[in-house]
């Protein structure tokens, strides 16, 4: 699993061989990732390493820095939760100089603390909240300039919703589910669920969701296994004597 | 009395107990002697001004005369290649004329001591090359036991670039005709080549953190740091690691030695080298690599890239840890072809575990931790017997086993307690909570309390992170506004990304900490039903926040909303991304004494999802089922270990002196040992009778 994370397929040998090179600290190679990037935009696709590689040239040359980058990357990563991906990228967004060399002001001081809590509440599994919070006025700014363009952006969240929810729930009430996903109309949940390939129970009330490896559960009693060439040293030991 | 020549070659700790003899005698019959004294200066006038040449002269006498002589041998132990003496110069000369010395002043300067060095028939280059060695132990004392100014660290820096450039860019000799650089004929001991990286990071490190200051800076420094952008600039220093281990080519020496061990006759470590390239081939570049390559895993931890690290340890990561993990096989070439110094293991171990810690893969952390912790403590035991030379060395690394402590206590309280995981090192755990007690019960139980504790231990133990970039000196209408700034107007805790890396990196660490808080409670409820209802799992719940704190009851169905959030929360954190795969037989799990139990990845980053926890539970619409996993009565070791200690006692007596017989009786066979193997020997019954 964590191997396409590592390595998504979707990533071209060029991008590979800047990533995993020394190539990625050259600044003239800026670009290319940043193109790779919005094609990850446009295309719902997802490199978590190569957008770090990205961050990691902002942050030894300042000069280089693009707000609008690092907004679509953190935006991109909030998709990834529960993995660290949006940690990470904070953690290498370095002190700004004041200088900085824009041409309007910096819009990432302003939404980097509204997404953090969006995260936040992703991370905490507070989907109604997330919702809320995401079609509030406040992020008016945020979802007209860089959400819409990204694309599936909304569904990559509904993606962070079913992966807890399939971890979690053998069966669950169709209004949770909806709540959850923040789909408008009951016809809009059932078209999601039937794309998921879950079924509803006869009243539509309840949704089954199939059999995976985190929701079937069995206690299990650890009982040691003793193989036998483990003991042939004491056996062998006992019977030299 | 004679007086004692310059360049004597008398034992060096004889000559330390009358050190101070000496250094009188020397003020003493200055004035004697100026023959040597012109020679010395008709040899230097060339090179310096007069006035300087009388002030160098004057220090050179005021050099103690053992110092003299330890420099001399030094360089000709280090023309002749001679590897046993400069190690022992290294190791146990240089700290004690140290201590004995210069405890609290610089050693001589390079160009005091320079004049020395001319006797040895060494070819100029030699001289400078010794020189610049010569500096490194210069600078690292003045950095380890003085405060460096500014002049010391471009120097230290400019030294520094100097010797790798030397390293990695000497030109081949006069008959090879190529343009081509060539690998250069010196030899130097590991733990020389190890401090020299070590060094050259911590230097960088110390560096950034001092730049970062703005208000505390002369005018002087301001200028000078306007002018100097590309003094240790991270740039470079990722270039030097880079190069060296481009040169050496280690990475792909590992990767053709795990080739040869698939062999049938695996080739000696040697030739496989041999057969990379010409730099591979000798031991001091392949060490260099090795740890230039932990040196980048150091770097990149401090400006906060944790996959990036993990990633450039991707050949060496497996051989380091690959061997040291539970039911792994081991690497056969593992402790021969690459040096395995106490040192860079602690420090490897370290940052590989707080890697994984901000990755949130807790239990790869705590495996990472408790490997190295177990290693220490085997020294420190050992350390009683074998005499640590060097005491300094082994307080650094003492250091960083207590901070590792520290993480591990972390770790521990993050992996949902009940984990198979913490259950095998019970031997860490409870030193860890002799160590840290205190905020160990805070940690566990969860709350606002747990992460006042987080915080405190996360401060103590992390690496020193560093800014990647300089503050503006270059443009003085930035350093003039920053410096100018309101301390009112700094950013406060308020703010969601303050602007010290340390705290930044903690905010992170706490978010992830914090959302785990509410959880151990959760779990007391879990673990007394098999099957519970939401509503009856909110109005818990509910108990809880009133008793707690003030707000208000929440409506019912929020309540409850909140409940199955939460437990969406729990669900996730018992899931983890794991280096080592527990098989996935109902028996083999969480055992670690059959190897067929565990499966390892390759690289540090590969890994699968695990549970982590021993309570497993799924809701069922409105209703929450739960399944306990127990583990079942170990007798296996306990029975091993007592057969063992019968057989033992057994062989014992059978091995002792027959009691003395009675009077006059032979003396029969005191103390003569039997070998086991013997059948002859019988039950109590045939034993009387011999007796008697």
């Amino acid at each position: 699993m964590a191997a396409s994370w590592i390595t998504p397929p979707t990533r071209t040998e060029l991008i590979e061989n800047l990533v995993s090179g020394v190539d990625r600290y050259n600044p003239s190679n800026v670009g290319i990732l940043e193109d790779y990037l919005y094609h990850q935009i446009r295309s719902q696709e997802y490199d978590c390493l190569a957008n770090l590689a990205i961050l990691k040239l902002y942050q030894f040359n300042p000069d280089l820095y693009n707000p609008d980058v690092v907004i679509n990357i953190l935006i991109k990563a909030l998709g990834a939760s529960p993995l660290p991906d949006f940690n990470l990228c904070i953690s290498l967004l370095d002190e700004r100089p004041p200088n900085a060399s824009l041409d309007e002001p910096d819009p990432l001081p302003v939404l980097l603390p509204v997404l953090h809590g969006l995260h936040h509440l992703l991370y905490r599994c507070r989907f109604p909240a997330f919702w809320r919070a995401y079609r509030s006025d406040q992020l008016e700014s945020l979802r007209d300039n860089y959400t819409v363009e990204c694309a599936g952006f909304e569904d990559s969240i509904r993606e962070v919703v079913i992966r807890a929810v399939k971890s979690t729930f053998t069966r669950i009430g169709t209004d949770r589910l909806g709540l959850y996903l923040d789909s408008d109309s009951p016809e809009e949940l059932k078209s999601y669920i039937d794309k998921l390939g879950w079924t509803l129970n006869s009243e539509g009330t309840v949704v089954n969701i199939p059999a995976n490896l985190d929701n079937q559960i069995e206690a299990v009693v650890v009982q040691e296994s003793i193989k036998l060439p483990q003991l042939t040293k004491v056996i062998a030991q006992a019977a030299r004597s | 009395m004679s007086r004692p020549t310059l360049w004597s070659t008398a034992d060096m700790d004889d000559d330390l107990a009358d050190a101070v003899d000496v250094e009188l005698s020397m003020y003493a019959q200055q004035g004697q002697n100026p023959a040597i004294y012109d020679q010395l200066g008709a040899q230097i006038e060339q090179l310096e001004p007069l006035l300087a040449i009388q002030q160098h002269m004057a220090a050179l006498a005021a050099v103690p005369d053992v110092v003299k002589s330890f420099i001399v041998s030094f360089h000709q132990a280090i023309l002749n290649r001679d590897l046993p003496s400069i190690t022992m110069f290294y190791t146990t000369t240089f700290p004690k004329l140290t201590d004995r010395f210069y405890s609290r002043a610089e050693w001589p300067e390079p160009e005091i001591i320079a004049p020395l060095l001319s006797s040895n028939n060494a070819t100029e280059d030699q001289v400078h090359i010794f020189l610049v060695l010569y500096r490194d132990l210069y600078y690292r004392h003045v950095y380890s036991r003085l405060q460096p100014n500014i002049d010391d660290r471009f120097h230290s820096y400019e030294n520094s670039c100097e010797l790798f450039n030397y390293l990695l860019n000497s030109p081949s000799s006069a008959n090879d005709e190529s343009d081509e650089p060539a690998p250069v004929d010196l030899v130097l001991p590991e733990q020389w080549l190890w401090d020299i990286i070590d060094e050259f990071i911590y230097q960088f490190q110390v560096f950034c953190s001092w730049r970062s200051k703005v208000k505390s800076k002369t005018d002087d420094e301001l200028m000078m740091l306007a002018d100097g952008t590309g003094v240790w600039s991270s740039y470079s220093v990722l270039n030097v690691l880079y190069s060296l281990i481009q040169k050496s080519k280690i990475n792909e020496y590992i990767v053709a030695l795990k080739e040869e061990q698939g062999k049938e006759n695996p080739r000696p470590a040697e030739e496989v080298a041999q057969s990379i390239s010409p730099y591979t081939a000798l031991p001091l570049y392949r060490t260099l690599g090795y740890f230039s390559v932990l040196g980048l895993l150091r770097v990149h931890v401090l400006l906060g890239d944790f996959t990036l690290g993990l990633k450039v340890m991707d050949q060496v990561g497996e051989f380091l840890l690959g061997g040291s993990s539970f039911g792994a096989k081991t690497n056969k070439y593992s402790f021969t072809a690459l040096p395995t110094l106490p040192a860079t293991h602690i420090s490897t171990h370290y940052y590989v575990g707080f890697c994984y810690m901000m990755l949130r893969r807790y239990p790869d952390a705590i495996r990472t931790f408790v490997t190295v912790l177990n290693f220490f403590q085997r020294m420190q035991r050992m350390r009683n017997y074998s005499g640590y030379e060097r005491k300094d060395q082994y307080d650094q690394i003492a250091k960083t086993a207590d901070r590792t402590l520290a993480l591990y206590a972390m770790c521990h309280s993050l992996v949902l307690p009940g984990s198979p995981f913490t259950r095998l090192d019970d031997n860490i755990t409870n030193t860890a909570k002799e160590r840290y007690g205190d905020q160990m019960g805070r940690m566990s139980r969860g709350g606002s309390d747990a992460l006042v504790a987080f915080e405190e231990l996360f401060l103590y133990a992390c690496p020193k992170f560093i800014n990647a970039n300089s503050p503006p000196y270059d443009d003085p209408e930035a350093i003039a506004l920053l410096l100018n700034a309101d301390p009112a107007d700094a950013a406060e805790g308020s703010s969601p990304i303050p602007t010290d890396p340390t705290h930044r990196h903690l905010r992170l660490f706490l978010a992830s900490a914090g959302a785990q808080s509410p959880l151990p409670t959760l779990r007391s409820f879990l673990h007394l039903y098999t099957s519970l209802t939401t509503e009856k799992l909110s109005s818990f719940l509910d108990l809880v926040k009133v008793n707690e704190s003030d707000k208000e009851a929440v409506e019912d169905a929020e309540a409850e909303e909140e409940a199955i959030q939460e437990m969406m929360v729990l669900k996730q954190s018992s899931k983890s991304l794991s280096r080592i795969v527990p098989v996935q037989g109902k028996v083999d799990k969480g055992n670690d004494a059959s190897s067929a139990g565990v499966r390892a990845q390759g690289s540090l980053l590969a890994g699968e999802m695990i549970s982590t926890s021993d309570l497993n539970f799924v809701i069922d619409d409105n209703t929450i089922h739960i399944a306990e996993s127990t583990v079942g009565r170990r007798y296996a070791g306990w029975f091993i270990k007592n057969t063992e200690r019968s057989q033992r006692v057994l062989d014992e007596i059978r091995g002792s002196p027959l009691p003395r017989g009675k009077i006059g009786q032979k003396q029969g066979v005191p103390g003569q040992k039997k070998p086991t193997k013997t059948v002859a020997w019988g039950g109590a019954g045939t034993r009387a009778t011999v007796d008697a």
